[in-house]
C-alpha cells in the first residue's frame, strides 16, 4: 500500500529538472552547433513574442509527456543552416526537419530519465505549441538566446495530482 | 570503404554522412529501414550501416533484425546511431544484432572512436 501511495504522489520534477534539460541542450549544442555563436541560457523565463515554430516529440509509457523546442520564426532558418552547415536559402522542408531533429535529440535523452518510458514519437513541427493534458506539469524549462533571438525548451510530463486526489 | 546512413532526418543523414566522408568513406543514404533494405538488395554490400531507431515505415530495430536474419548480409557491420539512450534499449539493439551503439548527440571524435573499435576506421583517418 505504501508503495502505491508513493507512486501516486511522485511528481514530474522527481525525474526531470531544469539542470538535466540544460545539460542535454548544452551537449547537443557542443556536438552540432559548436562552430556557431554560443547559446546563452537565460536566468529568467522569456516568453517568445510574435510568430514561432515549435517542434515536439511525445514520450509514451507510464509517465507520458511531450518535449518541445520553440523558436522565433525568423530564427528557424539560420538554426537549420547552422545544423546543416549550409549557406544560403533553405527550403521549408529542411527547416522543419532540422528543428524536428533538435526536438528528437533532446526528447530522446529526456526519455532516458523517465521511468518505464515507452517509444518516442516522431517529431512534429507546427506554428504553435501543442496543447497539454489537464494533468500535465511543466517538469523543466530552458530559455536561451542565440544570435540575439530566443529559443525555449520545455518538458511536460503527466502529473500525479489527479491521482493523489483520488 | 562504403557506408549506408539510415535516418529519417535529412539533417542527421547529412551530419553523419559528412563525418563519414571526412574519414574517407563513400556514403549512400536511406530514409527508413525499408528503403535501406532496397539499397542492400541492389548492392554492392556496404562495410557499415549507421541506423537510427525511430523512423516511419520500418524502424531501426526491425531493420537490424531483418539484416541479421539474411546470411547474405553477414559481412555488414551495424551501428545504431539514435537518441534512444536507455540501457534497456541498448541491450535490445545489441541482442538483435547491432555491433555498436552511439547515442545522439555525438561528437565526430566519438564516432571515430566507435569505428576504431570496430576496425572500420579507414587507413589514414585519425581516431
Amino acid at each position: 500500500m505504501t508503495e502505491l501511495v508513493e507512486e501516486f504522489y511522485d511528481e514530474p520534477t522527481d525525474y526531470v529538472e531544469d539542470e538535466a534539460l540544460g545539460q542535454i541542450v548544452e551537449a547537443m549544442w557542443a556536438s552540432y552547433f559548436a562552430h556557431t555563436e554560443f547559446l546563452l541560457p537565460a536566468f529568467d523565463p522569456h516568453d517568445i513574442e510574435g510568430d514561432i515554430l515549435c517542434a515536439s516529440v511525445t514520450i509514451s509509457g507510464a509517465r507520458p509527456g511531450i518535449v518541445t523546442v520553440s523558436v522565433e520564426r525568423d530564427l528557424a532558418s539560420p538554426l537549420a543552416a547552422a545544423l546543416l552547415q549550409e549557406d544560403g536559402e533553405l527550403e521549408d522542408e529542411d527547416i522543419y526537419d532540422s528543428l524536428g531533429e533538435v526536438a528528437n535529440i533532446v526528447g530522446g535523452n529526456i526519455k532516458a530519465l523517465v521511468p518505464d518510458a515507452g517509444p518516442l514519437g516522431l517529431p512534429v513541427v507546427a506554428t504553435a505549441k501543442p496543447l497539454h493534458g489537464a494533468s500535465d506539469r511543466l517538469a523543466a524549462r530552458m530559455d536561451a538566446n542565440w544570435q540575439g533571438r530566443w529559443l525555449t525548451f520545455e518538458v511536460w510530463l503527466a502529473g500525479g495530482s489527479e491521482n493523489s486526489e483520488g | 570503404m562504403r557506408a549506408l546512413v539510415v535516418d529519417d532526418s535529412r539533417a542527421m543523414r547529412k551530419i553523419i554522412a559528412g563525418a563519414l566522408r571526412k574519414l574517407g568513406y563513400e556514403t549512400v543514404e536511406a530514409a527508413d529501414g525499408a528503403e535501406a533494405l532496397k539499397v542492400l538488395e541492389s548492392g554492392p554490400l556496404p562495410d557499415l550501416a549507421t541506423v537510427d531507431w525511430n523512423m516511419p515505415v520500418m524502424d531501426g530495430l526491425t531493420f537490424v533484425t531483418q539484416v541479421r536474419a539474411n546470411r547474405d548480409y553477414r559481412a555488414l557491420t551495424l551501428m545504431m546511431v539514435t537518441t534512444e539512450a536507455e540501457h534497456g534499449q541498448i541491450v535490445r539493439a545489441l541482442a538483435a544484432g547491432a555491433h555498436e551503439y552511439l547515442i545522439k548527440p555525438f561528437t565526430v571524435e566519438s564516432l571515430e572512436e566507435k569505428l576504431s573499435l570496430l576496425g572500420l576506421l579507414p587507413e589514414g583517418a585519425q581516431a
